[in-house]
């Protein structure tokens, strides 16, 4: 694939981790202002379930997942690929990076949908 | 084959080129930072979704995990990534501007003393990178002193 | 007052040496001479050869900073032996190593063949659509001032490898095509006589392309001429980029043929009158 399309995804994804980390630390760090608890209160166990209730939390998430992965996962590539390694090497991290990003986003989406599914007290 | 032949030496700099940005302009600086941040950004990333996941372990494993975070060497760690955070996304606008072209500048015939794109967009720069430690000083006190 | 860029006296240069016949690997020799003001490194080189080490190895030839011959790592920056002032360095040792980031052949010369590799594989000469025309010229392509102004500072690279020498991704990847070879690129990209962006494409579109500057500026300081690289590839981004979504260089922006009679007469028709004397 033409590497250009490879970075500008890179770049196109920088938008949606603004917006959507920046929302990520606001409603955590300054949670009295959007859900009316206190910083210590919105890590409970009980209103970190109820958040992850939401459609649009469930949706965004998993869009904030893919979006940080690749541009941290492609900019972690790059920086392993500069190092001078055999052909061999550089399709090992190629396919190595690859995987493991698909195995975090894997991890990541199923337990945002595990919090959107959760039933108390089954 | 002549085994005696003269063999040249590698004088490549390897990693030293990366970190060691030594007599070079403020530019490459940011460029190390900018690597550095990154790498400890996706690192954390990769670590907060294994972590966060202990949520499906119960009750007690979130909590203790919550109350672990709420130590103070968390609060430090948690505020040297929020300043590395806001580096990376500040620089990381200026990188964004500039790699597509902008603010460097138009072309023209060179004539000495040279003025270089890197210079010309140093401005833009220096605003932003006073941002990021404005906004890093002022989340710092709000994170230590609420 | 005394001022340490222009005040004659002595100075020390610690020269790196290396010799492939006997050394594994380089050492640090030190020498005094006395530097009068305006002499370059390049000539403070040929004294102390002259004088002191006669084994002394380096490579130059215009001493006018045309040729490009003469990269050095002088006070831990490349520049060009044949335009520093030793005095305007501002320090009593001076320190001469060979251009990083090349294999070093012997004492103070470095191999540039990788650059010139490089340089050669982004084919770096005008690519036209009208082959015939290039083969068998008929007249000459029209190009605007302001057309050659977009590329004018990109030609004057003259392939002295310091950009390379001075560049972090160069430090560790042999394959990245290096900032010489992608401002090339770009300089003939942009030139609006050539529509040859897909003909480099398999070179330069490639991980070890344009992506790889992360925009250091290191190469830009380092450049001689004022070619400025890093600018040339930000731009070759961009025109990379607008390319990948179909917004590439139109067939119809190409230089068009200005028939060779056309090109006499505007010639004659901005040509001083006559002489008659």
């Amino acid at each position: 694939m033409r590497e250009t399309r490879l970075w500008s995804l890179h770049i196109l994804v920088i938008p949606i981790i603004a917006v959507l980390l920046g929302a990520h630390f606001a409603l955590m760090h300054y949670a009295p202002v959007f859900y009316g608890v206190s910083v210590e209160e919105a890590r409970n166990f009980e209103t970190m379930i109820e958040r992850g209730k939401s459609v649009a939390q469930l949706v965004l998430y998993i869009l904030l997942l893919a979006a940080g992965l690749y541009h941290g996962l492609y900019g972690m590539r790059g920086i392993l690929r500069e190092l001078p390694l055999t052909p061999a090497l550089a399709k090992l991290v190629d396919w190595g990076i690859l995987l493991f990003g698909l195995f975090i986003f894997a991890l990541g989406t199923y337990v945002t949908w595990w919090t959107f599914s959760f039933k108390a007290g089954g | 084959m002549n085994s005696n032949k003269p063999t040249a030496y590698n004088n490549r700099l390897g990693l030293k080129g990366w970190v060691y940005a030594g007599r070079y302009t403020f530019e490459r600086y940011l460029y190390l930072g900018h690597r550095l941040s990154g790498m400890g950004l996706i690192a954390y990333m990769v670590l907060h979704i294994i972590e966060t996941a202990n949520r499906m372990r119960g009750v007690e494993a979130w909590q203790g995990l919550m109350a672990l975070f709420a130590s103070w060497p968390f609060k430090i760690i948690e505020y040297l990534l929020f300043a590395a955070a806001v580096f990376h996304a500040m620089n990381g606008v200026r990188l964004l501007l500039t790699e597509l072209g902008f603010f460097l500048g138009k072309p023209k015939e060179p004539v000495y003393p040279y003025s270089s794109s890197v210079m010309r967009h140093r401005p833009l720069t220096f605003v932003i990178m006073g941002l990021a430690a404005l906004i890093i000083i002022l989340g710092g006190s709000s994170l230590f002193f609420p | 007052m005394s001022d340490k860029t222009t005040t004659p006296r002595e100075i020390t240069f610690r020269l790196r040496r290396f010799n492939p016949e006997t050394d594994s690997v380089p050492h640090w020799d030190s020498y005094a001479l006395n530097v009068p003001d305006g002499m370059t490194v390049l000539e403070a080189l040929h004294q102390l050869k002259a004088e002191q080490e006669p084994t002394l190895a380096w490579r130059s030839s215009c001493r006018m900073g045309v040729c490009g011959s003469c990269g050095m790592f002088i006070n831990d920056l490349p520049m060009l032996a044949c335009q520093t002032q030793v005095l305007h360095l501002g320090t009593d040792v001076v320190s001469v190593a060979p251009l990083p980031n090349y294999e070093n052949v012997k004492d103070l010369v470095p191999n540039l063949e990788p650059l010139i590799e490089k340089h050669a594989a982004i084919k770096p000469f005008i690519i036209h659509t009208n082959s015939k025309e290039i083969d068998e010229p008929t007249g000459e392509f029209l190009q605007t001032a302001e057309e050659r102004e977009s590329i004018s500072q990109f030609t004057h690279c003259i392939k002295c490898g310091l950009c390379l020498a001075a560049c972090p991704t160069v430090a560790t990847d042999p394959l990245f095509l290096g900032p010489q070879a992608l401002a090339q690129a770009y300089r003939y990209t942009a030139d609006n006589r050539d529509c040859g962006l897909h003909d480099r494409l398999e070179a330069i579109d490639i991980f070890h392309g344009p992506y790889q500057c992360h925009l250091a500026g290191a190469c830009s300081q380092a450049c001689p001429k004022g070619v400025d690289p890093a600018f040339a590839i930000q731009l070759l981004k961009r025109t990379l980029v607008l390319d990948s979504i179909g917004f590439g260089k139109k067939k119809s922006s190409l230089a068009k043929v200005m028939p060779l009679a056309d090109v006499v007469k505007a010639i004659e028709e901005f040509a001083p009158p006559k002489r008659t004397v």
